[in-house]
């Protein structure tokens, strides 16, 4: 068990430096998404499971939605490679 | 825009030592970070200085004074009540912000929205049914979070996003024009502010009552059974209320600046 | 005994499927292809994987609440991606030149 927290853990970290570190705002977006994921399950580890819920809900659901609409609203939702208008 | 040589030099150099400030400045800070957790106190040893009676108080004397069986919404909802009046009310004050900063009078951004989306989730069918058979499901699901906050984990934060995504899940899936029928702007903000204003009256007879050392009138009740924790059920309901009502409120006012 | 490696080897092609899943996402490189894996493939590997915990824990209240994840995820997960490979095939601009398009109705319906 003791293995799986440090993988769960070193995940957060490689999260949180990528977030940093990627140049497209809606791909940082899906990595803190991911990252609220795990982090609601190492809420479970130390047994928090109130954060556990809230951090799943707000986390990985609402701010994950708010981001995207305010990236709408600023006209960022730029694809990759194309240039076109994705979403 | 034209930028001359020199110009386009300075540039240059200003990204490259923006990258090296950047670096040292993180690193720094990585350092500084790094040397208060090694001088923190070890995790969960006693004498600590957050093993002090507070901690003891609660855990031993939480359930037969509050009346709730899960320590951590005794804690939040009664005896640090106006620490989550404090939080609620940083939730509507930053609604507020939003609706200060986004809200659309003249209409023009969603008549705009209307003519460049190419793509109607409310007209897709499959879509929508599904929706539909999953909203009663969510709504129950957060309700029962929300009203078994004192009982398991949960409470009104979180029961309250799931509520405030639901209501999200529905605009998206069936329109803007048909979420109003149930909460429009009127109603929305009657919701919030009853809800707060209901909190700071209960709370504030609560600890008015306490602080006097004033018999409460309201019972415990049975610890265990949904009608327990005295104040604990209703300030759960009104502080799911007012997440729900945030969450939904910002996710209008984001989309189509407008509720 | 018989469930334990009834579970085990639930779980393994739940494993399987799913890593399938991800070798897919990273080999394709246009979003319709990329959806046509993960939909399938994540919806198949967490419907096995949860099965597998499901047998794991026996006839109790847990197994019933996996199975309750296992509709919510069969439901939502092919949704998602119906709306996800709806909302690129109106909106890409270059949707020709990836793949053939039989423009047959007037909206939606015609796929690859």
């Amino acid at each position: 068990m003791i293995i799986f927290e440090g993988l769960l853990l070193i995940f957060l970290i490689v999260c949180a430096v990528a977030v940093a570190l990627t140049r497209q705002l809606w791909q940082a977006i899906i990595i803190f998404m991911s990252y609220s994921l795990v982090m609601s399950v190492v809420w479970v580890f130390l047994q928090a499971p109130d954060l556990a819920v809230t951090e799943a809900a707000v986390g990985a659901g609402i701010t994950s939605i708010l981001f995207f609409l305010a990236l709408k609203r600023i006209n960022a939702m730029q694809t990759g490679k194309k240039g076109g208008k994705g979403k | 825009m034209e930028l001359n040589p020199v110009e386009i030099r300075l540039l240059r150099r200003f990204r490259k030592m923006y990258m090296v400030t950047a670096f040292l400045v993180s690193l720094a800070m990585t350092a500084v970070l790094l040397l208060t957790v090694f001088n923190l106190p070890a995790f969960g040893k006693a004498g600590n200085p957050a093993e002090n009676e507070v901690i003891g108080r609660y855990i031993e004397k939480g359930l037969e004074e509050t009346g709730a069986v899960n320590i951590v919404a005794a804690v939040i909802l009664d005896y640090r009540a106006f620490d989550t009046l404090g939080e609620t009310l940083v939730l509507f004050t930053a609604l507020v912000a939003v609706l200060m900063l986004l809200k659309d009078e003249a209409g023009v951004f969603n008549r705009r929205y209307r003519e460049r989306s190419k793509f109607e989730p409310e007209k897709d069918q499959i879509f929508r049914s599904v929706a539909g058979m999953l909203i009663p499901c969510l709504l129950v699901f957060s309700i029962y979070i929300i009203v078994n906050g004192h009982l398991s984990a949960g409470g009104g934060f979180a029961g309250g996003a799931i509520l405030g995504a639901t209501l999200v899940l529905y605009n998206i899936a069936y329109g803007l024009e048909k979420a109003r029928g149930f909460i429009n702007e009127k109603n929305f903000l009657r919701f919030i502010t009853a809800a707060l204003l209901f909190y700071s009256v209960v709370k504030g007879y609560s600890f008015f009552t306490g602080g006097n050392h004033l018999p409460s009138v309201i019972p415990l009740g049975f610890p265990g059974s949904i009608f327990s924790g005295g104040l604990i059920l209703p300030l759960n309901i009104t502080v799911g209320i007012v997440v729900a009502c945030v969450v939904y409120g910002a996710f209008c006012l984001f989309n189509r600046g407008g509720l | 005994m018989i469930r334990t490696v009834l579970a085990a080897l639930l779980m393994g092609a739940g494993l399987f499927v799913l890593a399938v899943a991800t070798l897919g996402i990273f080999r394709f490189r246009y979003v319709l292809n990329r959806i046509h894996v993960a939909a399938k493939c994540d919806t198949l590997g967490a419907m096995l994987f949860l099965s597998g915990l499901a047998v794991l824990e026996g006839f109790s209240f847990a197994a019933f609440k996996l199975i309750l994840i296992i509709i919510f995820l069969w439901f939502t997960n092919p949704v998602a991606s119906h709306l996800v490979t709806r909302v690129e095939f109106q909106t890409a601009a270059e949707l020709e030149h990836e793949c053939e398009v039989i423009r047959d109705r007037k909206e939606g319906g015609a796929g690859q």
